[in-house]
């Protein structure tokens, strides 16, 4: 009996465990993703051969652009033929070097976006390993290198040079999208370590002796793979010359950065000494001053006059321009004089806060990874009594850094009330311990609405509502903008590609709108993602960054699991203060698991309608809102319904068919070539001998072609077995939204005189 | 200086008699001339008699939570009014009968006629008692708050030289805020910092054994201090010494000479070789090293290679190496990886660079940021308590072990709980903030007026830097970078002390002060002439780290043999001669993986990569090797948790262990490439030996090897082995023999 029970229960934990197995889910639909480009980059005025990987890519044709400069077409083999992955790209001697962004227009649409970087310098590729120094690949001074690292491993370059030379070693990686944390040495020829630079800088080399010497790349914990790619630059540089770095990507923060109509140069720069209260620099308002956190521990302090009731706006600006600083404000009331001075604080600044509660890398998705907030300035300084006023400015993590790079813009200004808007596609938590940082392109599917949360940051005390909107869609596309309501800091953006929308890709503008001082005032919305589809954020801290543009596209092959839309496209006016339903129409393309979907809704001020069931088996549903209980007041309002269902996915249905048609096209083919080369090998025994050799002949050619056929056809088997794989039903946890709804709520008085 | 045991005996015989009449003469003294009717104190005469019973000991009533029984004492009496409370008062006066002093609880416990825990402490004839129940008798008050302060204690004599196997009695005076001056011998207690060379009595009579050098005895009263410091001379003559090369060898010679202890000639050139790679570099030089070295002509060939050695990566790899585990670079979390890279790359590209070491304590004590930025922000991952970071700052950097004054006055040394505090508010403005890696944060400095509350007197306490006023630090200045100026001012009496010790003892096995990060009025150098000098010149080279080994290895001193002369075996700290020392775990593993051909892999590091360029602890898990010889695990900030010495295990894993079998037998190791070499046999024999001791087998061990390699093999069935096989076995065995010896597996 115990050993029945016994067999019983082992029976269950694998019931158990097999169901867990299976029913282990993704989350969200597969996004089409550009991950490695191989070079990285090219010369302005050249043509470069790019071999590209990715994500969810099959069959894509086309790569393109942030910038017209640069064009590709696909690499065609001898016969003509595509090769897949592989792509000429020309760059324009026109094009302006720098970061530019690639990106491949695929069966579901425009895919996430890899850097593609633009120089002046000549160009190699590594192709051999050099993980040695036996091995080390020569490079000339004044030209880059791309490669990616191999892990557990060192990777050398030689280079020769003369002594006095200055040199300039330069490795881009972080800010080219690459997952290396780069570790630059020079060395001697025998690989002795001269000099060593770690942390994301470059090495100034001067040449102690002419000599052959040696550059090693590591990553910081010899991580490597394709995904850890580097650009190695080598430059000469007359002595005292300033040396750019190799561009890199913009922050999330830097959205923020400049304000409005701001100079491409400070007015003033700060004079050292200045770091004691005694030798304050002494400025007048409003001021524009440039500065640097050198040497370590540097304070620059400011003295000014100001008037009791008088209100400034105090912005810095570092870690936007892309340091790793941290900058701190105090400002000081200078009390009698001299000996006598006192000071009394007036206000301290600090960081510029996230506009949302950001992610805490917690068990489960809780808050966006995007951090719109910086750790510089936006302050208001209000000046309480008349007098002389210092104000100390300090990198809070230059202590000990002595780098004159980490530098700083600081104005102070009369209120110029204004924001700045950044977007990115919108996660929630779709099931317990989902940690996604998901890169996601806008590539819709037909009959999708795509949400992308929106954030600003406010400046100089600018508290309004600001409209969101987007032009220049491709056909069939719409955008909806749910407003950021007047005192909040984040709205939603919502696109919605019609069921017949047909394949396309546009190149859109993203905007916000807003009323300030009586003017209408228009700002881009920049949008961000990551750099790296994360799926686990715990083990991957995510790294998100700024686009070069908006590619809204719809992909044409697949559609939305479920659209939900209102049943009828209009204006739904309503009275306040009213009950009214909104009847729902559902359009089902997959399977779900579970019987409904839970929605809440999403829309200034409507957030609190309680959250709805909705069939996921049925075809209709009903929202009633009761505005009274909302307090919505008079005006028009845009709602959508969002939520998360488990849909049965099949990747790709339409490659299994084609896939069935050509390995039935190829079998057949195998066939007739199969009977054609036993005909000609039967009329080749039998041919007189004056035709034997010419028989002999064409019966070979014949049995090569059959042994074509057959391989052709088993690799046409294979590949319908992949794609019948990948076409297999999957769960995948998706995020749901309605289309959008537009809500004109009338006075109530109104209403009675109906 | 043998004697016999009939020799001690007689000795200890003579000892006692001149003890019971110096006992007698001072009793005599003190009773007469200090107590008569002056009226008992209970700070100046009951607490002393108390500490030198041993009553409020940490073990017995001083015992934390309630001493013991419910009797509790402050340590050591640092604390007389709870004391006075505790005794008088506590227990509803239970401890003390003034009507009949003789049936006190007190006086009977000590006296073991009422059964005591802490056994017989105040024989009934003593002194103590007798002041005891006197002050009980005279109604066991306080005493007058108008008495007399202690103010120092004087330990007389405070120097001297005392040959092997003789006495010195010390004598004790307590001096008063009144000007008087009291004997308290009897009443003070001693503590010899070398049992091995000297023994003190409780009554301060000092014995000293059979070693030559200094020694010192530690004089405690009541919370002051006193050093005894004896230099017991070896006395034979000290005839030629080699050329001083630079100071320290003046100041090592002139100790010698006038301890009477002549040095070992200086070593020869191969053995210089072997010796100050592994020192510099943590690597067995080269045969192409060795065989370059031999033949260089240049008479400052010694020199050369130092410079060369300093210049090596490999230097600042091996004293990375060093550094990371007393800094804490602990692998508890998979995802600590980068920081502990980081952290580790840090100090060795500071070393490469040789950036002073003020400057990376500047960057480690003052870090901000975060860790990629910048990696020495690791250090406040691993230590985050303020107490820990001011007690690690101390003990690593200046050599202070300020544990102790976190509870109560530091009982060897003038630290109080407010000097501890008052270092503690260096730290208490650190400001973090959460980072992307789960456990990581962000260090700043946190705007506000830095202090400590001293948890005792409850006062804020504002930062100073032991006894060191550093000025008023306004609430923007992060008061770490103020603690940073001190220590690398010139004046500062710990800093470059601590660091040219500890270096000191990296190359000559033991440190001018012994424990190397216990430097105190209280533990005297061996040589303080010399560790003073080392200092200055450390100073005034402006701490640089690369100038101090130059220094160090260049002197004769440094380059001494190892071999004892008929005189210098006995000597421990007199550097009269080079102490050899067992390779530290990852340099043997590196110095074993040279001779064999073999290569360690070590997780997530490049092929090839050596154990002293190893970033954290984690690798200790996966090595047996390093874990067996006492590769530390960076729990401790004491270079203790490193394991020198040697162990059973250490000698199984050496001789059967597979790791060291598999590296024998590798198919690309030595032996299997000697084996199948086209060459002369006693030429493969002599690289082994330039690869494991430096130098070409002398004509005996030639012959041994020659003989051993020339033996036909046979299997377990008696039938012989193939020639190619049992040659790579041969070598195989020759390699492992060399490997077992003493002279490959110490620095010597």
């Amino acid at each position: 009996m115990k050993r029945h029970i016994s067999l019983a229960a082992v029976t269950v934990a694998a019931t158990l465990l097999t169901t867990s197995a299976t029913m282990a889910q993704s989350v969200c639909l597969p996004a089409p993703r550009l991950l490695t480009t191989v070079p990285m980059g090219g010369q302005v005025g050249t043509t470069v051969e790019v071999t590209i990987t990715g994500d969810n890519i099959e069959n894509a044709d086309q790569l393109r652009f942030s910038h017209p400069g640069i064009t590709a077409t696909q690499k065609l083999d001898k016969e003509g033929a595509a090769i897949p992955n592989r792509f000429v790209v020309s760059i324009a001697a026109d094009c302006p070097t720098g970061i530019h962004e690639a990106r491949l227009m695929t069966r579901l649409g425009v895919s996430s976006s890899r850097v593609f970087n633009v120089d002046n310098l000549p160009e190699t590729t590594r192709v051999k390993p050099n993980t040695s120094l036996k091995n080390a690949m020569a490079v000339d001074v004044n030209s880059i290198c791309n490669a990616s690292m191999t892990r557990r491993s060192v990777d050398y370059y030689s280079f020769e040079a003369q002594k006095g030379q200055r040199i300039v070693i330069d490795c881009a990686a972080k800010g080219i999208d690459s997952k290396l944390k780069a570790v630059l040495i020079v060395a001697d020829s025998t690989g002795a370590d001269l000099q060593v630079e770690r942390r994301g800088g470059a090495i100034d080399f001067t040449v102690p002796e002419t000599a052959s010497y040696i550059v090693k790349v590591h990553d910081l914990t010899f991580n490597g793979g394709t995904t850890h790619f580097y650009r190695l630059a080598l430059r000469q540089a007359a002595q005292g010359e300033v040396v750019p770095r190799l561009p890199s990507i913009e922050t999330v923060s830097s959205f923020s950065w400049p304000p409005t109509g701001l100079t491409s140069e400070a007015v003033l720069s700060e004079t050292e000494p200045n770091n004691r209260h005694a030798e304050a620099q002494k400025i007048t308002l409003p001021c524009d001053i440039s500065g640097s956190f050198f040497p370590a521990a540097d304070v620059d302090t400011f003295e000014f006059t100001a008037k009791k009731g008088e209100v400034w706006w105090v912005e810095v600006a570092s870690e936007r321009l892309g340091l790793s600083t941290d900058p701190s404000i105090v400002v000081q009331r200078v009390n009698g004089e001299g000996a006598n001075e006192t000071l009394s604080d007036v206000v301290e600044f600090s960081d510029i806060p996230s506009p949302m509660k950001l992610s805490t890398n917690g068990y489960s998705y809780n808050g966006p990874p995007y951090n719109a907030g910086s750790s510089d300035i936006i302050g208001k300084l209000e000046i309480r009594e008349d007098g002389i006023h210092r104000l100390q400015l300090r990198d809070l993590f230059g202590g000990t850094r002595n780098d004159p790079r980490n530098i700083y813009r600081l104005i102070i200004r009369k209120a110029a009330p204004d924001f700045a808007l950044v977007g990115w596609a919108l996660h929630m938590n779709l099931r317990n311990g989902d940690r996604n940082a998901l890169s996601k392109p806008i590539a819709l599917r037909g009959g999708a609405t795509m949400p992308i949360e929106v954030v600003v940051v406010r400046r100089d005390g600018f508290n309004g509502e600001i409209k969101l909107f987007m032009d220049n869609l491709p056909e069939g596309v719409s955008a909806a903008g749910l407003r950021i309501p007047a005192g909040k800091s984040s709205g939603i953006m919502l696109i919605t590609a019609d069921q017949i929308a047909p394949r396309g890709l546009s190149n859109a503008s993203f905007f916000g709108q807003a009323t300030i001082d009586g003017k209408v005032v228009t700002h881009p919305c920049r949008l961000a993602s990551m750099q790296w589809p994360v799926p686990d954020a715990s083990r991957e801290i995510p790294s998100p960054r700024l686009l070069a543009d908006v590619p809204v596209s719809v992909g044409g092959s697949e559609f939305a699991t479920i659209t939900i839309a209102p049943v009828e496209e209009k204006v739904w006016e309503v009275t306040a203060g009213e009950k009214f339903t909104i009847p729902l129409v559902h359009t089902r393309r997959c399977e779900f698991s579970g019987a409904n979907i839970s929605l809440k809704t999403y829309g200034a001020g409507f957030e609190r309608v309680a959250a709805f069931d909705a069939p996921l088996a049925g075809d209709a549903s009903e929202v009633v809102i009761d505005l009274a209980k909302l307090k919505t007041p008079p005006g028009e309002y845009v709602i959508a319904f969002y939520g998360s269902a488990v849909a049965k996915y099949r990747y790709n249905i339409g490659a299994v068919s084609l896939a069935e048609t050509a390995l039935k096209e190829a079998k057949q083919a195998a066939a007739k070539m199969a009977s054609k080369a036993k005909t000609l090998a039967e009329a080749a025994k039998a041919a007189p001998k004056d035709q034997q050799a010419a028989s002999n002949k064409a019966a070979q050619d014949a049995a090569t072609k059959h042994k074509s056929a057959t391989a052709a056809a088993l690799a046409a088997e294979r590949q319908l077995k992949s794609v019948t794989a990948k076409a297999k039903s999957k769960d995948i946890v998706d995020i749901i939204v309605s289309k959008p709804i537009t809500i004109r709520v009338k006075p109530a008085k109104t209403a009675e005189k109906k | 200086m043998a004697f016999s045991l009939s020799d001690l005996a007689k000795r200890s015989v003579f000892r006692s008699v001149i003890y019971s009449l110096l006992v007698f003469l001072l009793g005599a003294v003190s009773g007469a001339a200090d107590e008569g009717d002056r009226p008992i104190h209970f700070v100046n005469d009951v607490v002393p008699v108390l500490t030198k019973a041993g009553c409020n000991a940490g073990v017995c009533h001083a015992k934390q939570g309630g001493g013991q029984k419910g009797f509790q004492l402050s340590l050591l009496g640092f604390e007389p009014l709870e004391d006075f409370e505790s005794l008088v008062k506590d227990g509803r006066g239970r401890r003390l009968f003034s009507a009949a002093p003789e049936q006190s609880l007190v006086l009977r416990k000590a006296t073991g006629e009422t059964p005591h825990g802490g056994g017989t402490r105040i024989a009934r004839n003593s002194e103590s008692y007798a002041l005891l129940r006197n002050w009980i008798e005279q109604g066991a008050t306080f005493g007058s708050a108008a008495a007399p302060k202690l103010v120092s204690i004087e330990v007389q004599p405070d120097r001297g030289l005392v040959q092997m196997g003789a006495d010195q009695q010390l004598k004790a005076l307590a001096q008063f805020s009144d000007g008087s001056v009291r004997d308290v011998t009897s009443m003070a207690l001693y503590e010899s910092n070398s049992d091995a060379m000297a023994t003190v009595s409780e009554n301060g009579l000092v014995s000293v054994l059979d070693l030559p050098g200094k020694v010192a005895v530690m004089v405690r009263y009541q919370g002051q201090v006193s050093v005894f410091t004896a230099a017991v001379p070896l006395g034979a003559t000290v005839g030629s010494l080699p050329k001083a090369k630079n100071f320290v060898d003046k100041h090592v010679f002139a100790n010698l000479k006038q301890l009477g202890i002549p040095p070992s000639p200086v070593c020869d050139d191969v053995t210089f070789l072997r010796r100050v790679t592994l020192d510099i570099a943590g690597r067995l030089p080269t045969e192409e090293e060795v065989t370059a070295f031999h033949k260089e002509t240049n008479g400052d060939k010694r020199d050369q290679v130092i410079d060369r050695l300093l210049r090596s990566p490999q230097y600042a790899d091996y004293f990375a190496s060093k550094w990371t585990p007393l800094l804490k670079n602990r692998r508890d979390a998979t995802s600590d990886i980068t920081a502990n890279f980081a952290f580790h790359a840090w100090i060795r590209d500071s070393l490469l660079a040789n950036v002073s070491y003020d400057q990376i304590v500047r960057e480690l004590l003052a870090a901000t940021g975060t860790v990629v930025e910048n990696p020495p922000v690791a250090w406040y991952k691993r230590v985050k308590d303020p107490k820990a970071q001011l007690e690690d700052i101390a003990q690593l950097f200046l050599g202070v072990r300020m544990q102790c004054a976190q509870c109560h006055h530091h009982p060897f040394e003038r630290w109080s709980q407010d000097d501890y505090y008052s270092l503690a508010a260096f730290f208490s403005q650190i400001g973090r903030k959460p980072t992307a890696t789960a456990g990581e944060d962000l260090i700043f400095h946190k705007r506000g007026r830095a202090t400590a509350k001293n948890v005792k007197t409850g006062v804020s306490l504002k930062p100073v830097a032991l006894g060191d006023d550093v000025g008023n630090i306004a609430a923007d200045e992060d008061p770490r970078l103020r603690l940073a100026n001190w220590m690398s001012s010139k004046e500062n009496p710990f800093f470059a002390k601590a660091l040219v010790n500890r270096y000191w003892k990296h190359f000559f096995k033991r440190a001018l002060i012994e424990p190397e990060d216990d430097i105190r009025d209280t533990n005297p150098p061996t040589n303080p002439e010399l560790l003073a000098a080392l200092e200055e010149h450390f100073i005034n080279s402006g701490f640089d780290l690369k100038e101090l080994v130059r220094v160090i290895t260049r002197s004769q001193t440094y380059q001494l043999s190892s071999q004892p002369n008929e005189h210098n075996l006995s000597d421990r700290q007199n550097y009269s001669r080079f102490y050899p020392r067992r390779m530290p775990a990852e340099v043997l593993l590196d110095s074993i993986d040279d001779l064999t051909g073999a290569s360690t892999s070590f997780a997530n590091l490049p092929t090839g990569t050596r154990a002293i360029a190893l970033p954290d602890n984690s690798y200790n898990k996966s090595s047996a090797f390093l874990k067996v010889f006492g590769r530390p695990n960076s729990a401790s900030v004491c270079e203790c948790e490193r394991v020198q010495s040697s162990s059973l295990a250490q000698s199984l894993h050496l001789i059967n262990s597979s790791q060291v079998k598999s590296k024998l037998a590798g198919g690309n190791g030595r032996a299997a490439r000697l084996a199948k070499a086209k060459m002369p046999t006693e030429q493969k024999i002599a690289e082994l030996y330039l690869v494991a001791f430096s130098r070409e087998p002398r004509p005996g061990e030639l012959k041994t090897a020659m003989d051993y390699l020339s033996e036909p093999l046979i299997d377990a069935n008696g039938k012989p082995i193939a020639a190619s096989t049992a040659a790579a076995t041969n070598f195989q065995d020759l390699i492992w023999a060399l490997m077992n010896t003493k002279e490959f597996l110490f620095n010597h």
